[in-house]
């Protein structure tokens, strides 16, 4: 078996790093200055809707916007197809009115019951409704056609020649005057400066974590929400957890997870309501200790268990994944597992749908005029603090990438494009730079294996609880204040890893505040010191924002309201 | 290691592109794909489906250790 870190919790900390020193071989770099920042040319561009990130709802909210008659520009840290969470998913829901066997009333009220009440409604009814259209486009584009998705994600955007810039990545937002003015980052390529003035912005930026293994989050790392929050926005749904477990024999393996899925051509899933992959393996884990051997039976079965995350009436049993697309006839192992289970593959990132920018309606509007959100970086919560229908991820970012592509459409109607002054432009290169402009300071790699080492434990980021969460808060902060400050990037990669590394230290913040808040258990949010669901107190999402005096605050939002 | 090898390289830089996490970049001497950041390898596997020339080999192994929730 490979020697993992799990033993990197507190007890590590010397290990990953906060004690004498340990460079593990190929985990942190020399930190040689390989390029002079000041000779980093630098790119103004201007367009209306500004798109960030390429994954379906990015491919969607720029068709959308295109359509309705917006001048529009994708921008991206990878390329279409080919990053974010979209290239590894492989069922996609489509409500079908002609076959489904319950109304879309129904449907929401199921998903509701098995959410505990986490979902919006609307939001699940939107992704419901317009299912069908969207898959229907992706057919006409040759989505299905293919396992890789390059092909059929370029086919809409070249046709309408919307540009697209690859390998930047975005690191701020700009408002002026309480709007949204644009946003500027750096490509890792080649090391130009961007700034990209837009009327709107859509971020469809996925979600993200803290550089897991074992559940392909790759590059993402919240940057959309930890950008947004930075000048303002709200933030939500920090407290669920994705449950995905990998395999203890080779935990960094994603595609030996993934393959039978990564392989497969997409296909359609018809309506079924779940409750699926929240911490209930992880509660197994923590209460009867690791398994070192290969259950006889699906593992999922194993999840169900006394005094652990309560499952909704009707969702007692685990229910085996649905046969679209499975070769198969029962074969009962969920997507992406198999094997011995080990614990925190999607470490870091929450349900898809219920993390990210807070709505305030329902076409995925910010609390900042012009700046919209769609997909994995819209708090939707679409599907509630646990997984409530499969498929519905990836339908979920089509649909609402195309609604708040077209509402940043209507939105510049009569707007002008906000200047950006000179002095903004250098304080922004700046701090786009500073990692590579420090002379000493902390490899982003050692700093991201130190917050692993804190933050993806079982005992503190799934099988909660008040004592253990305050203390990864003061190591976190620690980071936050002490470390994050000094990120030092040698050339363009790291400079990527310094910015990737602040942001995850956010997003640890976030979620360990959120899940402290909220004392009690639901969904994929598990405290061992409350253990039962509190409907008294707690039919609220959580929301994060800043403080006037720079700190994170929270705030609750009832169930079933838009925030005031 | 993660990736493994590059052989048969034809420079067409599309493995670079497609490599969500910028571990593979192009020398510009030679002209063909090298594994420049193998740390940041997330064996996802993009690489090679995407290469045309089925140039790229990948282990199970990361070179780094791998932080997990239990073990
Ligand atoms: C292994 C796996 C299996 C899955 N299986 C399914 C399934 O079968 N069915 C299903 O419905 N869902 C599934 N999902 C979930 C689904 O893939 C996602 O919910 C969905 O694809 C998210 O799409 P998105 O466009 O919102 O975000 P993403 O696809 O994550 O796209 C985010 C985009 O933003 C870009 N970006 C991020 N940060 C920046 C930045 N700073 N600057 C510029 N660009 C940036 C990224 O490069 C990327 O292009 C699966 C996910 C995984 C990982």
């Amino acid at each position: 078996m490979t020697l993992a870190g799990g033993a990197i919790g507190f007890a590590g900390l010397t290990a990953a790093g906060f004690g004498p020193g340990n460079a593990f071989a190929g985990s942190t770099t020399a930190n040689l200055p390989e390029i002079n920042p000041d000779k980093l040319s630098a790119k103004t561009i201007e367009t209306e809707v500004l798109v960030v990130g390429s994954g379906i709802a990015g491919v969607f909210a720029a068709v959308k916007a295109h359509d309705a008659g917006a001048k529009v520009l994708i921008v991206s840290k990878g390329r279409p197809g080919a990053s974010g969470l979209t290239p590894f998913a492989r069922g996609i829901f489509a409500y079908d009115p002609s076959t489904a066997k319950m109304s879309i009333d129904e449907y929401v009220a199921s998903v509701s019951h098995s959410a505990l009440g986490t979902n919006n409604p609307i939001f699940t009814r939107q992704m419901a409704k317009h299912s069908l259209e969207r898959v229907k486009e992706l057919k006409s584009w040759g989505f299905f056609d293919s396992n890789l998705f390059a092909e059929s994600f370029e086919k809409p955007i070249s046709e309408r020649n919307i540009p697209v810039i690859e390998r930047v990545m975005l690191t701020q937002l700009v408002k002026e005057k309480g709007k949204i003015a644009g946003a500027a980052g750096f490509s890792f390529e080649d090391g130009t400066v961007y700034f990209l003035k837009a009327k709107s912005v859509v971020l469809c930026t996925g979600a993200g974590g803290f550089k897991p293994s074992g559940f392909p989050v790759c590059e993402l790392t919240h940057d959309g929400s930890i950008m947004a929050y930075r000048i303002g926005a709200k933030i939500t749904g920090k407290e669920w957890n994705d449950g995905h477990i990998g395999n203890m024999d080779r935990p960094a393996s994603v595609y030996d997870q993934w393959k039978r899925e990564i392989e497969r051509k997409p296909t359609v899933n018809k309506v079924d309501i779940r409750h699926d992959l929240g911490v209930g393996q992880n509660y197994l884990a923590y209460t009867k200790g690791p398994q070192h051997e290969k259950p006889s039976r699906p593992m999922a079965k194993d999840a169900i268990t006394e005094g652990g995350p309560y499952r909704p009436s009707g969702f007692e049993k685990f229910a085996p994944p649905p046969s679209e697309g499975y070769g198969k006839k029962g074969d009962h192992t969920p997507p992406g597992m198999g094997g011995i289970p080990s614990g925190g593959a999607s470490a870091g990132m929450s349900i898809h749908k219920s993390e990210g920018l807070v709505p305030y309606n329902e076409k995925g509007a910010s609390n900042i005029l012009g700046l919209y959100a769609a997909g994995d970086a819209l708090g939707s919560h679409m599907s509630g603090g646990i997984y409530t229908q499969m498929g519905s991820s990836l339908v979920g970012s089509a649909v609402q990438g195309g609604i708040s592509g077209a509402a940043a459409a209507a939105y510049i109607k009569g707007k002008t494009i906000a200047a950006i002054s000179d002095v903004q432009q250098r304080q922004i290169r700046k701090k786009i730079l500073a990692p590579l402009n420090r002379k000493r300071g902390y490899s982003p790699a050692w700093v991201t294996q130190t917050l692993q080492g804190i933050m993806i434990p079982n005992f503190v980021l799934y099988i909660k609880k008040e004592s253990i969460m305050n203390a990864a808060l003061a190591y976190v902060e620690e980071l936050r204040d002490h470390h994050a400050p000094m990120l030092r990037a040698a050339d363009l990669h790291e400079l990527r890893l310094a910015h990737e590394t602040a942001n995850m230290i956010i997003n640890a913040e976030m979620k360990l505040r959120s899940s402290i808040m909220r004392k009690e258990s639901r969904c994929s949010h598990f405290r061992l010191d409350y253990p039962t669901m509190d409907t008294k107190n707690w039919n609220a999402w959580i929301n994060i924002y800043k403080g006037s005096d720079g700190s994170m605050k929270l705030e609750k939002q009832p169930f079933n309201s838009w925030p005031a | 290691m993660t990736i493994k090898k590059i052989q048969g390289c034809i420079g067409c830089g599309t493995c670079v592109q497609t490599c969500p996490t910028d571990v593979i970049r192009q020398d510009p001497e030679t002209d063909k794909a090298f594994i420049k950041y193998s740390a940041d390898c997330q064996m996802c596997h993009l690489c090679r489906l995407y290469c045309p020339e089925d140039a790229i080999t990948i282990n199970a192994e990361k070179s780094i250790p791998v932080i997990i929730s239990w073990g």
